[in-house]
């Protein structure tokens, strides 16, 4: 099972990521609880860009560990697509929660 | 003992029983994966016919060829059928047939659960089929949107067939996911490591664990509107708290990983067959293994693309714009993946080939319409246009049908052991590739001219007659073609000459074994060292009818085979399948007797065909394991194995782990439904919440924790040689605390037709009392079976599989009860 979670943890964690983030956008949205400035910027706007850098450092995280000894597959092939895979996730952490920062919030 | 004298003796253990009788009581993978075949296959051909029908009235302007009513059951049922009838089925059969072959080993984890998923797939779709054949067939489009579908819209019967016919059939998904899993990662031949697994069984592995995480959000959206329909929980009414874009949310989490559950199998087809036909090796193992699984997570963060002009707001457009650009990534790896397996080979051009190259040609387009609908502003133009329609065939069939048909073509000679005489399949192919491309490509441009779908009828004048009549001649040349398959497949079942061991040249292990297939598969199983056994040893298959291999000697009469370990595979230790049996069948009639309950509004039918499935779910498990210690025993090449019982982690173990998977993936997507209505349906929050209930509080915490601990203590009491009865005892009545606590949030709020508040109470207590009652029922059931002597020091792999739905009770008692609880303790 220690290969199947090598192989599996990194994208459901982006995939978990990702509907967190979601869902976090579409609670502020509800509630208007972060409308608030602080220094030109919306609490709103400084949860959801903190959201989306603490999710790329732990996938940066996982990346690192996959590629240590101490945690990699012992497997070349094995280790060969858990850290593929650890970089796929990576690029869809930077990429599909780009919009944080880029987009209005709620219209 | 010689080859044939084993053959006889393994023929006698493992054949079906004779005649008609052995359609019932198989559990064989041979047989119930060609009765999966044949039966999606039919499906497919009622869907053909329901398309060809909607293509004669959409030929003409204004045709009164049918009316409004009769239409739109028409095409729903195409899509549904086509969706859940023929494609996932199929996928299912395909892999019930195969992957025990390509694995190496005898039959697939849990037989018996094969046939009742078959069963469940027959009476689920039978529902369908009747509801279409008496005019009152389900009329609100394939994905059923609620208020159309709900009370307001269709008060009729036509959206429960849907409702209830199709929550059957994902019964038989969910089991077969379950049963595919365990397999392919235990169930491997002695040496068949994970990474020398064939490229098909990996695709496999990561379909089936989409459907156990893909299709539970559906499963729960049919429950709460079935619920909506027959009782008056307003999940989806505004004005009751309700939100109907909740349903759009639960469709499509199911909905979009869908498509890709019927891609990636598909694909694996491809990569599959792809080398054999270009007698060389598939370039990128690591490369694509990783690209199907990418492939596969990825698609489950594209739901909300399907819900682009619904109003929400750019952030969340643009979050699931981004994640459907990305998906493009992997399918191209595969892509290049496969170009350049054909680079480095020397490529034949058979037929399996000739449905390779014509997949390659349409599914390319379809992916390249599905980037351009990616993009947020195109999509809102094409949204609900034939544009879509055109796009999804394209995809559809392009990505699953012609490998579909390169597969039949490819795996033919296996399945009736005859070489391929006549040759009217080429000349098919060439009918459906034009036929389809016709129909589809006129089918993009009507409706880039506006062209919306589901209308039945339209005015001429506005562009579109030539297109569509056009469309429809095109149709009509494929539909040709589908039946000129047909026949080709008959008559070449039926009179073409016997065919060789291996006719094209594989490596892999499915064709190490005369063909047809007998029914105990592998006469001994091989030990693998390769990825591609045959190509390195092209004799194998003689070797291990001379019993070569692991458990090579019948002598002990049963139906054995080896589980080995996930990583490795290394043999862990030896499985005894169960013999033939009625009881799938006689258990997929009973549960159908909810659905038919429910239908029917005969609601006495239900705990009735509950007491029947707990009798027949009793029985079921009374047959399984042993009443003393067998200790290691010979499987073959100098190698003992303990026998599954015996082991920490049985098959029912594994079995419940990733059943218990898609169980929480239906919690989880009720929560996310309960925050959902929370966050964003108008009329929240609900009039009143719920009083938290302290001594139901404690009563939950307190029996939860008991079952847990006394599960353990009974594992332990068992391993110092103990008797364990006591504490299952204890464990049933903790569970039976949790259960009570259940019951308290429904009496607390005995309206559930008030708001969509106290009707999400209700699922989710009933959902807790359901899961209490199941750990009662196992706590009772090991309690009997410990005093009959079944447990035992060595035996206490079934305290743990008890062990961990108790400790999922906990799980989901301490959750639901406290989102049932702690709003109004806050409030």
């Amino acid at each position: 099972m220690t290969e199947i979670l090598r192989i599996s943890v990194p994208m459901t964690f982006w995939l978990a990521a990702f509907s967190a983030v979601y869902g976090l956008q579409g609670f502020i949205c509800s509630r208007h609880w972060f409308e608030a400035e602080v220094e030109g910027l919306t609490v709103a706007r400084m949860a959801l860009v903190g959201a989306w850098l603490l999710v790329i450092a732990v996938q940066v995280a996982m990346l690192a560990m996959l590629r240590a000894e101490r945690w990699a597959s012992p497997e070349p092939t094995m280790r060969f697509v858990s850290v593929t895979l650890a970089v796929v996730a990576l690029v869809a952490a930077v990429w599909s929660l780009v919009p944080v920062a880029t987009t209005s919030i709620c219209y | 003992m010689n080859a044939l004298r084993r053959h006889r003796a393994l023929s006698r253990i493992w054949a079906s029983d004779p005649g008609f009788r052995g359609w019932f009581t198989t559990v064989n993978h041979n047989d119930v994966g060609r009765m999966f075949i044949v039966t999606s296959v039919f499906f497919f051909l009622v869907g053909g016919i329901l398309a060809m029908l909607i293509r004669a009235q959409l030929a003409t302007p204004r045709s009164a060829f049918v009316g409004p009513e009769i239409y739109n059951q028409i095409f729903t049922m195409h899509g549904t059928i086509m969706m859940f009838l023929f494609a996932i089925p199929l996928i299912e059969g395909v892999a019930i047939y195969l992957l025990p072959k390509l694995l190496g080993t005898r039959d697939l984890a849990y037989p018996r659960l094969t046939a009742f998923g078959y069963w469940c797939y027959v009476f689920g779709g039978s529902m369908l089929l009747f509801s279409l054949l008496v005019g009152i067939a389900p009329d609100s489009g394939w994905f059923l949107y609620p208020p159309l579908s709900s009370t307001l819209g269709q008060p009729g019967i036509n959206s429960d067939f849907w409702l209830l016919g199709i929550t059957f059939v994902e019964i038989s998904a969910i089991a077969a996911a379950v049963e595919i899993t365990v397999t392919v990662l235990r169930y491997r031949a002695p040496g068949m490591s994970l990474t020398r697994m064939p490229v098909l069984a990996w695709y496999l592995l990561v379909t089936v664990v989409m459907i156990l995480t893909g299709f539970p959000p559906l499963i729960l959206g049919s429950i709460l509107l079935e619920l909506e329909r027959a009782f008056g929980m307003p999940f989806f009414q505004v004005e009751h708290g309700g939100d109907s874009l909740l349903w759009q949310h639960l469709f499509w989490l199911f909905g979009h990983p869908e498509v890709y559950i019927i891609f990636l199998p598909a694909a694996g087809v491809i990569s599959t067959i792809l080398p054999v036909m270009a007698r060389t090796t598939l370039l990128g193992y690591g490369w694509v293994v990783a690209a199907a699984i990418a492939l596969g997570v990825l698609s489950f963060g594209l739901w909300v693309h399907h819900m682009y002009v619904t109003g929400i707001p750019h952030m969340g457009v643009a979050f699931f714009s981004a994640a459907s650009t990305l998906v493009a990534v992997p399918t191209a790896v595969q892509v290049f993946a496969w170009i350049g397996t054909l680079w480095k080979g020397q490529p034949q051009l058979r037929l399996p080939m000739l449905w390779i190259l014509g997949f390659f040609v349409t599914f390319v387009i379809g992916g390249l319409t599905g980037v351009m609908v990616a993009i947020v502003p195109f999509d809102a133009q094409v949204h609900d246009t034939y544009f879509i329609v055109a796009h999804l065939h394209y995809v559809l069939v392009g990505g699953f049908v012609f490998p579909m048909m390169a597969a039949l073509y490819y795996w033919l000679p296996h399945v009736t052991g005859r070489k391929r005489f006549f040759k009217l399949g080429e000349a098919a192919f060439w009918l459906i590739f034009l036929g389809f491309h016709v129909t589809f490509l006129a089918l993009h441009w009507v409706g880039l001219l506006g062209m919306r779908r589901r209308i039945y009828t339209f005015d001429s004048g506005q562009g579109w007659e030539l297109v569509n009549l056009i469309s429809s001649i095109g149709g009509f040349v494929a539909t040709i073609g589908f039946g000129l398959v047909l026949v080709d497949i008959i008559v070449n079942a039926v009179v073409a000459t016997r065919g060789v061991r291996n006719p094209w040249g594989a490596g892999t292990l499915e064709w190490a074994m005369p063909t047809p297939p007998p029914a105990y598969t592998f006469a001994s199983l091989p030990s693998v060292s390769e990825r591609d056994p045959l190509l390195k040893e092209p004799r194998l298959g003689v070797g291990l009818a001379k019993g070569e291999g692991f458990l090579g000697d019948p002598s002990r009469g049963r139906r054995e085979t080896l589980c080995v370990e996930t990583a490795s595979g290394r043999p862990a230790y030896l499985v005894t399948f169960p013999d033939n049996s009625a009881l799938p069948f006689a258990l997929s009639a009973v549960t159908g007797g909810i659905f038919l309950g429910m239908l029917l509004k005969a609601y006495w039918l239900i705990p009735l065909s509950i007491l029947g499935i707990v009798a027949l779910g009793v029985r079921w498990v009374w047959t399984t394991g042993a009443d003393r210690d067998r200790g290691p025993m010979d499987v073959g090449r100098g190698v003992s194995l303990i026998p599954a019982e015996e082991a920490e982690d049985p098959p029912g173990w594994w079995g419940s782990v990733f059943l218990l998977l898609a169980d929480a993936t239906l919690f989880g997507s009720l929560l996310f439904g309960y925050a959902f209505l929370w966050t964003v349906a108008p009329n929240w929050p609900p009039p009143s919440y719920l009083a938290p209930d302290p001594v139901a509080a404690v009563l939950a915490a307190v029996g939860g924790l008991v079952a847990v601990a006394a599960f353990r203590l009974a594992a332990r009491a068992l391993e110092q040689g103990g008797s364990a009865i006591g504490w299952l005892i204890l464990a049933a009545l903790g569970a039976g605390a949790v259960g009570a606590a259940a019951i308290s949030v429904m009496v607390a709020r005995p309206d559930f037709t008030a708001h969509a508040y106290d009707a999400t109470l209700w699922v989710i207590a009933g959902y807790v009392l359901l899961h209490a009652a199941l750990a009662v029922l196992m706590a009772l059931f090991l309690a009997a079976r410990g005093w009959l002597g079944f447990l035992g020091p060595r035996r206490r792999g079934p305290v743990r599989v008890g062990q961990i739905w108790a400790d999922y009770l906990l799980v989901v008692a301490a959750i639901g009860l406290g989102a049932a609880w702690l709003p109004g303790a806050f409030a």
